[in-house]
């Protein structure tokens, strides 16, 4: 029984049949995917070629005619300070996604294997629930627990516990980005981790090997699907995030996304170069998704 | 459990490929021979479109009923009570939207080609760059009777000589708001920030503006806030890289929350926010740096796409009427330019230094005023070094 299907409707003597059949095969996928599709068009594709465009006209500004005319706007993009500003956007970016994976990867494990089922979905819904308040009132909010009096600092003082100075610093950055982002990293490892097949535990078992070796074994590769995709959505996520950065890192919290924002709505208006940080951005992230499509997407029967 | 016998209704990975495309290569034109062929003419129309203008400003104002008017001013400028006022007094409803930086206001007046605003309140320095952009008409004074009220200072400013375009509704300095009870030394100039950096170490904050924290920096070495020497910007920019530790954010707007609950002891910030938020805590007072600061100005403009100039005349005499203005001054803190509302002012409003700064330490204040493309860059990619290290 083979999945293979054998389309050859030149061979039907049939010509009318042959029509309705080409027709059916353009107009029903059109149909379905023709709203989604002219969505993605007019609001993906054609903003990207826009912006692409502007990318390549040296320091326009708002009133200037759009006439393409070099890569100066990329060749600045590669000068030391602007690569330092990117790399702090790496850095925060893989530092949450370490931070997402570490932390949310033993509450989806729990959710998914350890509660009883028939909580699972209110449990779920639960975790999930940050997600439908405002994102920047939740970074608000961090400012207020992570502030020198606030609420973390009182409680710790209360205990006897020396005070920290966490506003205004890397890690305020790195604690609030990941609260952010955690319900996505749980939500996609859940799906991934509800698939677990128990039976394979069950034999590595039998066949004599510690629990920590079954779980990287097993447990790890067989979960890389889900593990790929959350880290992905995260870091996709961390590198255009600038309201975190702004509200907790302080004075030295520059990163690229707020870097682009200054070209367009700071004192300098320089779109095409803002333009050409927003393609080098969206070359990362196209990278990402690229290695994902290859390395992630193995068979795991395997 | 999922079934883990599919495996032997699976090909082997070879004989997939070769089933999948099939069906297309009868079609004439594979998958991806469509993609890459769309791709390059899309990417071929987009770009050859060229020649198109930026966002431009439309001239053609849209249709709007009479009485309605929608208004683009900062956050503090106006309430309730006021726009009830006014449209007691007219008849005319007005919609503020705010904005919180010049900047901000210029790019979404020019990314929208314009937009629906009446009336638009700019500073003093965007005034210039908006008559430059021809954004701006010119005010019909004949219509603006109050005009007269103002101060003679500001009936011809350096900013806009005659008020041509703009009307000036406040204005006020830039300094120091401190914690009186942590600071045994009162700040009595920029140094004071160098100086003491080890005992304000990560309790102070400055203003999230380029132009005004190396202004400041500027004015303490002896330079001017519209310095365009490179040398000069430089050693500003180095002087603040000193300072950089101490800093615990650049922000315009944030300290204010952290000033009040003590976790800042002092913060940068314009004179008419420390006026607001001294009245809600004793312990916190202004100080105006002895070797100037920057002076500036809010005004209210007219754009040239404003669908009910009408309106937009209407409430300019509204704010200048002099009792209007006194009771804004109070209430909402900020210094008016309008001499017969100051006279209408009760003492302890009219005496309050940090909103009417004496003449002599006027004198030594300074506007900042636009500079040419080029040296914004420098002072944009100095300050970019700043806030990245």
């Amino acid at each position: 029984m083979s999945v293979s299907t054998k389309n050859s409707p030149s061979t039907n003597p049939q010509s009318k049949l042959d029509i309705r059949r080409l027709g059916s095969n353009i107009l029903g996928p059109a149909v379905l995917l023709g709203p989604a599709g002219l969505w993605l068009f007019l609001l993906l594709v054609l903003p990207t070629l826009i912006i692409f465009q502007l990318s390549l006209v040296p320091n326009i500004k708002p009133g200037d005619l759009v006439i393409p005319s070099g890569i100066e706007n990329y060749l600045r993009v590669f000068e030391p300070i602007k690569l330092q500003v990117m790399g702090r956007s790496l850095f925060f970016s893989i530092g949450t996604t370490i931070s997402c994976l570490a932390l949310g990867f033993p509450v989806a494990y729990w959710l998914a294997q350890m509660a009883p089922k028939k909580w699972r979905n209110l449990l779920l819904l639960g975790f999930v629930l940050p997600l439908w308040t405002s994102s920047l009132l939740r970074s608000y909010a961090w400012i207020t627990i992570l502030r020198r009096t606030g609420l973390l600092n009182t409680v710790l003082t209360a205990l006897g516990l020396p005070a920290l100075d966490l506003l205004n610093r890397s890690s305020a950055v790195l604690i609030g980005m990941t609260y952010s982002y955690l319900p996505y990293m749980v939500l996609i490892l859940y799906a991934s981790l509800e698939k677990l097949d128990k039976r394979l535990l069950e034999a590595s078992a039998d066949l004599g090997s510690q629990p920590l070796e079954t779980f990287w074994k097993i447990t790890v590769p067989q979960t890389m699907p889900g593990i790929a995709a959350g880290s992905l959505l995260v870091f996709i996520s961390c590198m255009g995030d600038f309201v975190d950065p702004e509200l907790l890192g302080g004075a030295s919290s520059m990163t690229a996304a707020r870097l682009i924002y200054n070209q367009f709505l700071g004192a300098t208006q320089n779109w095409g170069f803002g333009s050409a940080m927003s393609m080098v951005l969206i070359m990362f992230v196209t990278v990402g998704i690229a290695l994902l499509l290859k390395y992630g997407d193995r068979d795991v029967a395997r | 459990m999922p079934p883990t016998d599919l495996q032997r209704f699976k090909l082997p990975r070879g004989q997939q490929k070769k089933a999948q495309t099939k069906p297309n290569q009868n079609m004439g034109i594979s998958r991806r021979q469509f993609l890459q062929t769309s791709g390059a003419a899309l990417s071929g129309m987009a770009l050859s479109s060229c020649g198109w203008r930026l966002a431009e400003v439309q001239s053609s104002p849209g249709p709007l009923p009479p009485n309605k008017m929608y208004m683009f001013t900062w956050a503090g400028y106006t309430d309730q009570d006021l726009l009830d006022e006014f449209a007691e007094q007219t008849g005319i409803e007005v919609i503020a939207d705010v904005f919180d930086s010049n900047e901000a206001m210029l790019a979404k007046i020019q990314a929208s080609g314009g937009g629906a605003y009446s009336l638009i309140y700019p500073s003093d320095y965007a005034v210039k760059k908006m008559v430059e952009l021809s954004i701006i008409n010119e005010l019909d004074h004949s219509r603006l009777p109050g005009l007269a009220n103002l101060i003679p200072q500001f009936q011809n400013p350096g900013y806009d000589p005659n008020n041509r375009y703009s009307v000036p509704i406040s204005w006020g300095t830039t300094g120091l708001i401190y914690n009186s009870e942590k600071i045994q030394q009162p700040p009595d100039d920029w140094s004071y920030l160098w100086k003491f950096q080890q005992t304000l170490f990560r309790r102070l904050t400055l203003l999230n503006d380029p132009r005004e924290v190396m202004g400041a920096t500027l004015r303490m070495l002896g330079y001017s806030y519209n310095s365009t020497n490179r040398e000069e910007i430089k050693e500003a920019y180095e002087k603040l890289v000193a300072l950089k530790p101490a800093i615990a954010s650049f922000t315009t707007d944030g300290w204010r929350t952290q000033m009040l609950s003590g976790d800042m002891n002092m913060a940068m910030c314009y004179s008419s926010d420390a006026n607001e938020i001294m009245s809600e805590d004793e312990k916190l007072k202004y100080a105006l740096p002895k070797s100037g600061s920057s002076l500036w100005t809010d005004t209210m403009v007219i754009p040239k796409f404003a669908p009910n100039v009408d309106a937009a005349y209407a409430w300019m005499n509204f704010v200048l009427q002099p009792s209007i203005a006194a009771k804004i001054c109070e209430r909402l803190s900020f210094a008016t330019p309008n001499k017969k509302a100051m006279e209408l002012l009760p003492d302890e409003v009219r005496n309050n230094i940090s909103l009417f700064p004496p003449e002599a330490a006027l004198e030594k204040c300074e506007r900042i005023l636009p500079v040419s493309p080029e040296m914004t860059e420098i002072y944009e990619s100095f300050w970019t070094k700043l806030t990245s290290g």
